[in-house]
Formats: structure tokens, C-alpha cells, sequence
């Protein structure tokens, strides 16, 4: 029976009428892409074989027409890409799914029935990308393979068993979420949290190879392992980046999730499935948030880690030839800082009684702007000599201030708390306390916000006095005090909003089209900056495969300037997206007619034609 | 026309991609490029010309402008300039060229007062100077305020092994005694460089050590771009022909090479 009226035209009346035309014309695109897919996969080996035989022991071998360097650049970049995206989002679907099951509230348990699907379908194109990048290595970087594997060995085990765990874990967390409902629920969270521990375990392990290319340890003069691998994992940037991963594989999940609920809610037929994914972007931009907010933290944890390893690689990193990365990264991060803020603004329009807090708004926004400004100033500047003498060197008299890291770590602080208070705002947007303490309650929480600022501002303006050796120092007490106030805030707003008198319902697909473009925004951005920090990571090492014990003697020891390099990450990133689009369509195509299957989507408040 | 969702969110998204690579684009393009390994040994070398190339592996290969300036405190790294006369009186009992060689080979002996104790080692990875450029920055750094005295000898024998040894090793397959007879015979090596106990013509740099002080990838990249490789100083630039790679066959060239890399 065809679902949609003849209102839409004629062809589509035909579609509806003779799906088989529409799955044909698919079927021949899906052929047509998996045979050239295979044409490529068949010519690297050819390829391979044929450089085998004009070098016996080659250290390298040419990927042809792009040269090795980009084929694995680009592998490595999509595998990451769809790496965070599975191993972010069971973390966060785990704890929906928990709160559906100890709330009983069906929605929840849909949302990460739907966020698993969508991880689901991504599994085997993660480890299909995996599997490439690993032929890669073998065929075209041969000698540094071989080194890789003569030091990590051990750890190729470990990893293949976990993946045999992680896989058939989450197998029977997807298929079993029928057969492991009711009273047997808790084993089913029990899967989710037991995928979560295979999969973050996966992380480590992998991390440690790439930690050791960046900071190798455990090994001799000649490279050779002296002890156990574990003194060549356990490194030092092994645990930052195990930290720093972690906490960007939810983000990055949180803002794919939400990208995808704004591309449904764009192209949502009635009100309910509106509502519905506007609540689901919600969630998404709320968990990315939520954990964004402390990424940087993480991020300076490596940086300082990158600095005791080796002063030069610090130095090069920030000061060196990729002094201007960081200036991207700047950018990036400040788009999504207004971004989440706009959204979250956005989104106090659908909610009744969240007037009261609109005058908050044009503050936070100076301060989001002036931070995003201060952050991106240069400390000094590639100029010409004439451009120099104007400026009386290379650091501009007034703005070269901005550019140090004391007033860089003063404004991401102040965003940081800023972005914590609008999501404040908007939590009790449509909530009034009704408890007796709600006075002081608030005097402390805002109390909190201003010591915290007042600190932060403190060891800013301190920071221009003292020597850079202390100056480093001051950024944990800034943390540390953006982290109390967050967390004093929370431990009396939770309490204190508990049975708060409600000013009306959240309208929930009544938010304006264009916010779904800002979770799209937010979604590209945070990928786009994903492709830019794994290029900073990888380019320090400069001209070795393993720094400082293992040379890049090949043809691309070069490492590029930032605008070939962007270049490549958009075209990637690009690639991703256009993968993510094919993969959720075809989980899409199981969805059809699987609300018969016992996961029908809930009605969500608002979206209901009669409640409107 | 109504433009449908995908092609709305994907334009969208292209935008935001292009706006950020098109900004990536406006910036200063700066590549790292892999250093150029410097070979002085052989040669004869002037002092003058010692501190150019001394002042080049300063600004690059070395380095040292990260940290240290020259004529500007720095807050990582002492002020070198006056260097070549404060380097005698630092130490009681060391001469200049003595600090300035434990500086470079051992940073943490000596810490001026204010500083940290950061600075790695010029000879060991990843800075990895070899014996000529390490002769070269010593008479650089002499040479700010001081007498340029040191010579080849001073330079400890042992200074860059670690960054040779550090170097892809490659293996090559070629057989040495055949390369022997190309470099004797067709190859004509011989007419300009000596080779251990072969040859004695001055016309090119001595060869006698060539794999101590070289890395394979340099001697491979000599032998077929010789003008790309650069001239070894106080030699007159042009003189290496540069069509062995058309002359030699593929198995002469991997001999002649497995032939230089047992030159230690």
C-alpha cells in the first residue's frame, strides 16, 4: 500500500507504486562502485609485485599515481574517522540505554537502539578500512612495518582477540535487544558496558603503536627492544593520547549522532518524526558538548606530555613550522563554541518560559567573541622585512600580547564557562526551584561562576610575570578551578531543579530549520579539525617514521605545508561523509517495516499533531 | 523546484570544507624539509668558510634558533652572542672550543644559571649532526666574539654514530667486489676520488671513509644527481658528471653502491 499521498507528483507516485525501478537503479550504482572498488583493490598488489621484482628488499615501494604517503594518509584518516564514530557512540548509547531501563522510559531505550544501529553498520567498514591500511603498511613501507612488528609483535595477538570479543559482543548487544529485554535487561546493559570495555581496549592497544612513532621508549641505541613491550607502550604520550581519544571519540560521536538526527529532521514528513529528531540532535549536541568542555584539558595534558619527552618536538609543535596550525585548531574550536552556544539559544525559543534568560544572552556572546578573536592572534607573524620595521618586529606591539599562551589559556577557561552556562540556562529554561534553599542555592552557584572567572582571570594576568617554567604551572589552577565551579554548580543545580514547578513543556520539533544546520556545522567542523590534529600529531615526527630512531628516507620525507595538507583533509573528510550517508542508508533499508519488529519510534512531547 | 535534503546539507557542507581549506590556503605555506647531510671531511676547508656553513646548520638542520638567539635574551636558552670569548672564562681550565664541544655533545654538564636543562644532544636523533657539521657549529659558535681554532681532530671520532646508525639501514643487494670493478673501470670514479687503498687523484673529496660519514640515501642521490646532492666544500661545483644514471646499468649502480657503503 503506498504511504504517501499523490500530493508529492507524479514521480514519485511512480516510485511508491514500482519500488523494484528505484532499488534496480541502486543496485547497478552499488555494482558499479564495488567494481571499481575492486579494480583499485587488484591493482596494489600488481602494482606491489612489480616493484618486488626491480628491488629484492625494497624499503619502500611507489603507490601509484598518488604515491604512498597520500594513499595511507588518507586510509588511515577514513579509518579513524569511522574508529572514533564506533567506538564514541556505544559509550554514550550504553548510558541512554541504563537511564531508559532504570527510568522506564521508552524513549530512551529507541534512541540507543538507533544510535547502536548506526555504529552497527559502520563496524564492518571500520575494520574493512583497518584491514587496508595494514596492507598498505605491509606493501608500500615494508622496512618500518617490519620494525613496528619486531618491537610490538605481542600486542598484534592481543588486539586480533580483542576485536573477536568486541565484534561478537555487540553482535549480541544489537540482535539481543528483544531476546534480553524485561526482567533479563540488566544482562543487555551488561553487554553494552562489557562492548565499551573490548572496544576502548582495542583504543589503547592501537594507540600504543602510534605513541611509540611519536615518542618511542623502551628501546636501545640501535632501536632494539631492551625489555618487555611494555616498556615500549607505556611511553610517553601513550596515556594523554588514550585520555584525549577517549574523550574526542564521544564528542565526535555526540556530533555525528546529532548530524544525522538534523538531516532526518530536515527531511521529516510529519510532526512526530520532527520531534522525535530534535530530541535525538539534542541528546547528540548535549553529550558533544558535555564532553567537549573538557577535551582542552586533555589536549594541554599531551601537549605538556609532548614537552617532557622532548623539548624540541614541543617546541617545533607550537613554535616551529606548524606554529600557524594552531591558529586553524583556533578557529575550529571557536566555531564550535559559538556553534553549540547558538544551537543551545535556538533552542530555549521551543521552550516556554526560557524569556527570562534571554538578556544573558549578548554577554555570553562578547565573551564567546572576544575569547574566539584572542585565541586565534598570532604570537608573531611570518612578515616582510618592510611589514617587520612597521611593527617594530615580529610580534605586534599591542596585539602580540593575545598571542602568548597565558591569554590563550584565559579565554578558552572563560568560553568554557561560558558554554556551561548556557547549557545551565537552558536546563532550567522551563523549570522553576521550588525548593526553600533555591535563593541561596543560586547565589552560591553564581558565586562559583565568579570566583572561577576571577581566578582563571588572575593566573592570566599573573602569567605575564613570572618565568615560562611557572607560567605553565598556572594552567592547572585555572583548570582546576573551571572543573570545581562546573561540578559545585551541577551538585546544587541537580537537587535543587528536582520537582521544580514547570513553566510549560519543551515544544520539541518546533526549533527553527536552520539550527539543524549548526549540527551539521558542528558535525563537519569537528571531523574537519579531527583530520587537522591527526596531522599534527603525525608531522611533528617531521622526517622520521619513528622519531629520532627510525629516518623517513622516502621519496615524501617532506612534511607539507598546512594548505596541501588541508586540502587533503577536506577531500577526505568529504570521502567520510559521503560513506556515513551510503552506510546510513543502507541501515536505513532494514528499517523499513521494522517497527513490526518491536522498536517503534515513541512519541515524543510536542511533536504530536493533536498537542500542537 | 523543490531542492532535495542531501543536496541542501551537501552543498552545505562542501562550503564549510572549502572555507576552511581555502583559509588553510591564504596562510604562510611553510614545508619541513628533511636536512641535507653536510660533508667537509676530505676537504680543504677555510675558516671563513667553516662558519658559513657553520651558520647555515645553526639556522636549519640544527636547530638551535628554536631556543637560542644571538644579540636577544631568550626565555628558553642563553643569549650567544660573545659566545667565542665567554666560552674560555666559563669553565676554569676549558678552552672555548672545549666548552662549546661539551655544550653541544653534552648540554646537561654545564647549566647557566636561569636556564633549564632542556637542550639535547646536536650528534645524538633527532637533531642528529654528523663529525663535519658539528666542526662546522663549533667554529660558527667560536666565531661569535672569538678565534676560530678548532679543527677535525678535535671533534670526537665517535661524534654522529648514533645518527648514522639511527638511519634507515638499508641493505643493498648489490655485490661490493663488482662495484669495485665499476668504480675502477666504467664508472671512472677513480680518475677523481681515492677509495681505501684504490686510487690517490685529489680532483674530488677522498672516499676512504664515505659510509662512516655518510648515509646510504646521500651516496645513492650523489652518484645520480650530483649537482642536487650539492659540492662538498672547497671543491670546485660541476666537475661530477651527471649522466651515471643513464650510463651505468641498474645492477652496475647498486654494485658501485655496496661497494661505497663498505668504505668505513
Amino acid at each position: 500500500m503506498p504511504r504517501r499521498s499523490c500530493d508529492f507528483g507524479n514521480k514519485l507516485v511512480f516510485r511508491e507504486g514500482f519500488p523494484i525501478v528505484t532499488y534496480v537503479q541502486r543496485a547497478v550504482w552499488l555494482l558499479v562502485a564495488c567494481g571499481v572498488a575492486l579494480i583499485v583493490l587488484a591493482a596494489l598488489p600488481v602494482d606491489a609485485q612489480t616493484a618486488a621484482q626491480a628491488t629484492k628488499d625494497p624499503a619502500y615501494r611507489a603507490f601509484p599515481v598518488f604515491g604512498s604517503r597520500l594513499a595511507v594518509w588518507a586510509v588511515a584518516q577514513l579509518h579513524l574517522n569511522f574508529a572514533a564514530f564506533i567506538l564514541g557512540v556505544p559509550i554514550f548509547a550504553v548510558i541512554i540505554e541504563a537511564m531508559g531501563w532504570r527510568t522506564g522510559e521508552a524513549r530512551y531505550d529507541w534512541l540507543s537502539h538507533e544510535l547502536v544501529k548506526l555504529t552497527f553498520a559502520a563496524f564492518s567498514t571500520t575494520a574493512l578500512l583497518g584491514a587496508l591500511l595494514l596492507f598498505l603498511f605491509v606493501g608500500y613501507y615494508p622496512k618500518f612495518w617490519a620494525y613496528m612488528t619486531s618491537i610490538f609483535f605481542p600486542t598484534y595477538w592481543v588486539y586480533a582477540l580483542l576485536f573477536f570479543a568486541e565484534t561478537f559482543t555487540v553482535y549480541l548487544w544489537y540482535y539481543g535487544w528483544n531476546w534480553l529485554s524485561g526482567p533479563r535487561k540488566w544482562i543487555h546493559v551488561g553487554l553494552g558496558v562489557l562492548s565499551n570495555l573490548f572496544g576502548t581496549a582495542i583504543l589503547v592497544v592501537a594507540n600504543s603503536w602510534v605513541t611509540f612513532m611519536m615518542s618511542p621508549a623502551g628501546i636501545d641505541d640501535s632501536g632494539a627492544l631492551k625489555g618487555s613491550v611494555w616498556d615500549a607502550m607505556y611511553n610517553f604520550t601513550w596515556m594523554p593520547i588514550n585520555i584525549h581519544r577517549l574523550i574526542a571519540n564521544i564528542v565526535f560521536g555526540g556530533t555525528i549522532c546529532a548530524a544525522y538526527a538534523a538531516f532526518r529532521f530536515l527531511g521529516a514528513r510529519t510532526a512526530e518524526e520532527r520531534a522525535r529528531y530534535d530530541w535525538m540532535g539534542y541528546i547528540g549536541n548535549f553529550i558533544a558538548l558535555a564532553a567537549f568542555i573538557v577535551l582542552p584539558f586533555a589536549g594541554y595534558y599531551l601537549g605538556r606530555e609532548i614537552y617532557a619527552f622532548n623539548q624540541t618536538m614541543g617546541i617545533t609543535m607550537m613554535g616551529g613550522f606548524m606554529s600557524w596550525l594552531w591558529i586553524i585548531q583556533a578557529i575550529l574550536i571557536g566555531v564550535l563554541f559559538l556553534g553549540s552556544n547558538y544551537y543551545l539559544w535556538l533552542g530555549m525559543e521551543r521552550i516556554p518560559g526560557s524569556e527570562r534568560y534571554r538578556k544573558y544572552v549578548p554577554p555570553m556572546l562578547i565573551i564567546l567573541t572576544v575569547g574566539f578573536m584572542i585565541w586565534a592572534t598570532p604570537r608573531s607573524m611570518v612578515v616582510t622585512l618592510d611589514e617587520a620595521r612597521a611593527m617594530g618586529g615580529t610580534h605586534h606591539p599591542l596585539l602580540g600580547f593575545f598571542g602568548v599562551m597565558s591569554a590563550k589559556n584565559t579565554v578558552v577557561n572563560l568560553m568554557i564557562l561560558t558554554t556551561f552556562l548556557s547549557f545551565v540556562l537552558y536546563r532550567r529554561a522551563n523549570k522553576i526551584a521550588r525548593k526553600p534553599w533555591a535563593k541561596t542555592g543560586m547565589v552560591i552557584q553564581w558565586a562559583a561562576f565568579g570566583a572561577a572567572a576571577g581566578v582563571v582571570v588572575f593566573y592570566g594576568v599573573y602569567g605575564y610575570f613570572v618565568e615560562s617554567i611557572v607560567r605553565i604551572g598556572f594552567s592547572v589552577y585555572q583548570v582546576l578551578a573551571v572543573l570545581a565551579a562546573i561540578v559545585l554548580v551541577m551538585a546544587i543545580d541537580i537537587p535543587m531543579f528536582k520537582g521544580a514547578r514547570t513553566t510549560g513543556q519543551i515544544r520539541w520539533g518546533t526549533i527553527a530549520p536552520h539550527s539543524q544546520y549548526v549540527l551539521i556545522l558542528l558535525a563537519v567542523t569537528f571531523t574537519w579539525l579531527m583530520g587537522l590534529m591527526g596531522f599534527a600529531r603525525s608531522g611533528i615526527r617531521q622526517h622520521w617514521h619513528v622519531y629520532g630512531v627510525m629516518r623517513d628516507t622516502s621519496v615524501d620525507a617532506a612534511t607539507p605545508a598546512l594548505g596541501y595538507a588541508a586540502n587533503v583533509i577536506t577531500l577526505v573528510t568529504l570521502a567520510f561523509f559521503m560513506l556515513v550517508l551510503f552506510i546510513f542508508w543502507l541501515g536505513g533499508l532494514g528499517e523499513r517495516g521494522a517497527e513490526a519488529h518491536g522498536h517503534a519510534a515513541p512519541v515524543i512531547a510536542g511533536g504530536r499533531d493533536a498537542e500542537r | 523546484m523543490r531542492i532535495p535534503v542531501v543536496v541542501k546539507v551537501g552543498a552545505f557542507a562542501v562550503l564549510v570544507m572549502a572555507a576552511y581549506s581555502g583559509f588553510a590556503n591564504s596562510i604562510p605555506q611553510i614545508e619541513s624539509k628533511p636536512p641535507q647531510e653536510l660533508s667537509l671531511e676530505g676537504g680543504n676547508v677555510t675558516p671563513a668558510q667553516l662558519v658559513k656553513a657553520g651558520g647555515e646548520i645553526f639556522k636549519t638542520k640544527g636547530t638551535c634558533e628554536i631556543c637560542h638567539r644571538i644579540g636577544q635574551k631568550g626565555t628558553r636558552a642563553p643569549d650567544l652572542a660573545g659566545i667565542g670569548a665567554r666560552a674560555a672564562k666559563t669553565k676554569p681550565g676549558m678552552s672555548a672550543k672545549a666548552y662549546i664541544l661539551e655544550s653541544l655533545l653534552q648540554p646537561g654538564a654545564y647549566i647557566v644559571e636561569g636556564y633549564p636543562n632542556i637542550m639535547p644532544a646536536v650528534d645524538k636523533p633527532p637533531i642528529a649532526l654528523n663529525r663535519s657539521e658539528v666542526w662546522a657549529i663549533t667554529a660558527f659558535l667560536e666565531s661569535l666574539g672569538g678565534t676560530v681554532d678548532v679543527t677535525l681532530n678535535d671533534i670526537p671520532a665517535s661524534v654522529g654514530a648514533g645518527g648514522a646508525a639511527a638511519a634507515a639501514e638499508i641493505k643493498i643487494p648489490g655485490d661490493p667486489k663488482a662495484g669495485e670493478a665499476v668504480f675502477q673501470g666504467k664508472g671512472t670514479c677513480i680518475a677523481c676520488h681515492k677509495a681505501g687503498k684504490i686510487g690517490a687523484s685529489p680532483v674530488g673529496p677522498d672516499l676512504s671513509q664515505i659510509a662512516r660519514i655518510q648515509t646510504p640515501d646521500y651516496i645513492m642521490k650523489k652518484i645520480l644527481d650530483p649537482k642536487g646532492a650539492g659540492t662538498v666544500a672547497n671543491y670546485p661545483p660541476g666537475v661530477m658528471p651527471q649522466d651515471f644514471g643513464t650510463r651505468l646499468t641498474s645492477k652496475e649502480y647498486v654494485d658501485l653502491v655496496a661497494f661505497l657503503l663498505t668504505l668505513k
